[in-house]
């Protein structure tokens, strides 16, 4: 069943609002942050693409936000930008579903809530803390301020879990459960995810992200929030629709793409699901991202804004960077781009062969 | 929402504090057996000791490798993957080149509560990255799909106590819409130092053995373990006899408070009237309820006041007693138990429950109650006010 889309809200290192990831795809050049982690005497300095919540308080009064986190305020910011941005800010939403998909969930207050019984013992764990670290502490958040009683649910899957969450949002809207869905993506970054990445990548992730250089660690993290208002109205398609999403494992039964998608992949300098590009892709003309926004599990939201404001503006942009295309047979963008009559598939791939692929059209 | 086409249960399996598998917890529950004590697997400086439910013993996967490298709520979604498998007949290699989906909820599963690793941090020191790499490793639906080398759908739900549940009606769905032919649903949960710490925090867990709906009733007994389900569609099913159905799925938001559940139960009322349109089911063919009844005050009080407007007269009861609160793998659990029960003919006692509370218009069945039916209700209320209801129908196998 084709999901319409109908409003955009995305936070992230280029800034908030689609106005400002529409500047980033036309500058095509996003500078990620010099950010830096003080541990045993030592300064650990790296680039990191953050993201801002300034103006939430245009939208929620900053006195409700007190015991709020980074990552629910994250989520309510770009969920407020969403169904602005869908002309559904006020009025009855009651039967407007909530779906968030996060690989990491919210991992500063999970620490948090470490913290309060390591530092001061087990009687003084923080309930605060607590219930604000489960998953799904952040689409409570939405259904609460929105007042959305229909279903609400999280999903978590890392790299998969921007896929597989859609397909629960066509389930919904095809079973008539709900009238529309706000489809969030959101992952937010920490010191404690520095210091593991650091570890697992000895080169530290010092940029530049290169997605098209499959085999090397070219990863700079990232973090952010994009939100879509989905619905099954053909009118609502004011950025396209999401026609299918399909799951499975290249590694246990290969991928057939479709022949004339133009493709949006996932690649974000992730050298264990780079491979998967590497392998599956042949010659065919293909696009990514990152290098707006960063590496992180639910990036793969992102690229579906890209793919929706696309089609919104017909035309593809050029790919923000294309080092390493030279190596392989890909017809990469590298020049913005009339998309014509073509559709977009956006291609995921987790570090075991597990894949989402994403068809939209207009 | 509209009636929606039943789904075959073709499979059960399910270990908790209860047995180490299906047959071993019916049986220990109709003999109203039951073992809270103190955590054995953890440790903490709580002046305070909660009694948890435990698994009786160790369990051994029949599968390479996985055993050390999969944290113990994949190990659990495994092991009661296996068993279901098997009770609908299927071995694993003959899974291969089905289009076979895996929707499992938890909430252990899938949050970085690398607690030693994250001392180590804080403490200055450099900490290997075994706890992480289980974490990246582990989730548990990629994780069965990878072990059993499947190619289809997977999803794991995070929606707290009712990802179980919720796990079950999306499973259905997706074999409705084709997405593919068979599916592994349920919850897993492990016990763990963090949800301890957390639940004692919020002070709703219990110092003694838990007594769901009962007046001196205070709060939860924490447990672990897996209840999954085994779905097929008609094309793969063929002549294979139905353990049971997945008649309707139903879910609501609260949108009233993170922890707590809505005075008025009119989340979970919402979330049973869409379960019943599904079903295509009149709240008089429930034949009984498999309540969430975790014991603490609160959702006590609104679960009887619902069940008591929705469902009245209908015999409940809250296994909880027996498995204790298995947090995302509750609704699996859940689920397997009313299957089997309906198969069985009879619900196990209401353990703990002792004295009535004058507050609550509905009291569960206080001892091994034989029903009539062929079709009984699921429910779970969760963090986030979160509501999901499955009714379940009796099969013949």
């Amino acid at each position: 069943m084709r999901m319409a889309i109908s409003g955009i809200g995305i936070s992230g290192g280029f800034g908030c609002g689609v106005a400002a990831l529409r500047q980033a795809l036309q500058r095509g050049v996003v500078e990620p942050r010099q950010c830096s982690v003080e541990r045993n005497g030592a300064t650990d300095t790296f680039p990191a693409y953050r993201t801002s919540i300034e103006g939430l308080d245009e939208f929620i009064p900053k006195r409700a936000l007190r015991r709020i986190d980074h990552f629910s305020k994250m989520t309510l910011h770009s969920a407020c930008l969403a169904l602005q941005d869908a002309g559904l800010s006020g009025g009855d939403l009651s039967r407007l579903g909530v779906i968030i998909a996060t690989g990491y969930g919210a991992l500063k207050t999970t620490f948090d809530f470490l913290d309060s019984y390591l530092d001061f013992g087990y009687s003084c764990s923080s309930p605060t803390h607590f219930s604000n670290s489960v998953h799904n502490a952040a689409a409570a958040h939405v259904s609460m301020h929105f007042k959305t009683t229909a279903p609400s649910l999280t999903v978590t899957q890392f790299e998969m879990s921007v896929p597989s969450a859609l397909l629960t949002a066509q389930l919904w809207l095809a079973e008539g459960r709900v009238d529309q869905v706000l489809f969030g993506t959101i992952d937010e970054y920490c010191a404690v995810l520095r210091y593991c990445r650091r570890q697992f990548f000895a080169t530290g992730e010092q940029g530049p992200l290169q997605p098209f250089t499959f085999a090397e660690q070219s990863a700079v993290v990232g973090e952010g929030a994009a939100f879509f208002v989905l619905s099954r109205g053909e009118e609502d398609a004011r950025y396209g629709a999401i026609d299918a999403v399909t799951l499975g494992n290249h590694a246990v039964v290969p991928l057939t793409l479709p022949h004339d998608d133009l493709l949006i992949i996932g690649a974000d300098g992730h050298a264990e699901c780079g491979r998967w590009y590497a392998q599956a892709l042949t010659d065919r003309a293909v696009a990514a991202y990152a290098p707006l926004y960063g590496s992180f599990p639910a990036a793969a939201g992102f690229d579906l804004a890209v793919a929706a404001l696309s089609q919104q503006d017909g035309l593809l942009y050029a790919s923000p960077a294309t080092a390493g295309a030279a190596d392989s047979a890909l017809q990469v963008v590298a020049a913005r781009r009339p998309l014509g009559k073509a559709n977009i598939a956006c291609l995921k791939f987790g570090p075991g062969g597990d894949y989402g692929l994403i068809r939209l059209s207009r | 929402m509209i009636k929606t086409a039943p789904i075959a249960i073709t499979g059960l399996g399910c270990l908790c504090a209860a047995g180490m598998n299906l047959a071993e917890c019916l049986e220990s529950m109709f003999r109203s057996e039951r073992n809270p004590h103190a955590p054995v697997r953890f440790s903490t400086d709580h002046p305070v000791s909660y009694p948890v439910l435990e698994l009786r013993e160790d369990f051994k996967l029949p599968l390479d490798d996985q055993q050390t490298i999969y944290a113990r709520t994949s190990q659990l979604a495994l092991a009661a993957t296996l068993e279901a498998l098997t009770d609908a007949g299927w071995d694993v290699a003959s899974l291969r080149g089905k289009r076979v989906g895996v929707c499992i909820g938890t909430t252990v599963g899938c949050a970085l509560n690398c607690d030693d690793f994250y001392r180590a941090y804080k403490d200055g020191d450099d900490p290997e990255m075994a706890a992480i790499e289980r974490y990246l490793r582990s989730n548990p639906a990629a994780v069965i799909a990878r072990q059993l080398k499947l190619d289809g759908p997977n999803q794991t739900v995070v929606n707290a106590c009712s990802s179980g549940t919720d796990a079950i009606g999306l499973g259905a769905s997706w074999l409705r819409a084709g997405a593919c032919d068979i599916v592994i649903a349920g919850g897993a949960d492990e016990l763990s130092r963090v949800t301890y710490a957390g639940f004692s925090s919020l002070m709703i867990t219990d110092t003694e053995p838990c007594k769901p709906f009962d007046v001196k009733r205070k709060g939860l007994n924490l447990g672990e373990g897996a209840g999954i389900l085994i779905l097929e569609n008609e094309s793969v099913r063929g002549t294979k006899a139905a353990r049971g159905y997945v008649l309707g799925y139903g879910s609501a938001c609260d949108a009233y408070h993170l922890t707590a559940p809505r005075p008025d139960g009119a989340g979970l009322k919402q979330a049973m009237q869409e379960a019943f349109t599904a079903a295509g089911v009149t709240p008089d063919q429930i034949a009984f309820v498999n309540a969430h009844g975790t014991g603490t005050p609160d959702n006590d009080r609104v679960e009887s006041r619902v069940l008591s407007e929705v469902l009245p007269g209908t015999p409940f009861v809250s296994t909880k007693g027996y498995t204790g609160h298995t947090l995302g793998a509750a609704g699996g659990i859940e689920a397997v138990f009313t299957v089997a029960c309906l198969q069985r003919g009879e619900i196990p006692a209401n353990i703990g429950f002792v004295d009535a509370d004058p507050e609550l218009p509905g009291t569960p069945v206080t001892e091994n109650t034989r029903i009539e039916g062929t079709v009984a209700l699921s429910e779970s209320l969760a963090f986030g006010g979160n509501n999901a209801v499955v009714i379940l129908g009796k099969g013949a196998a």
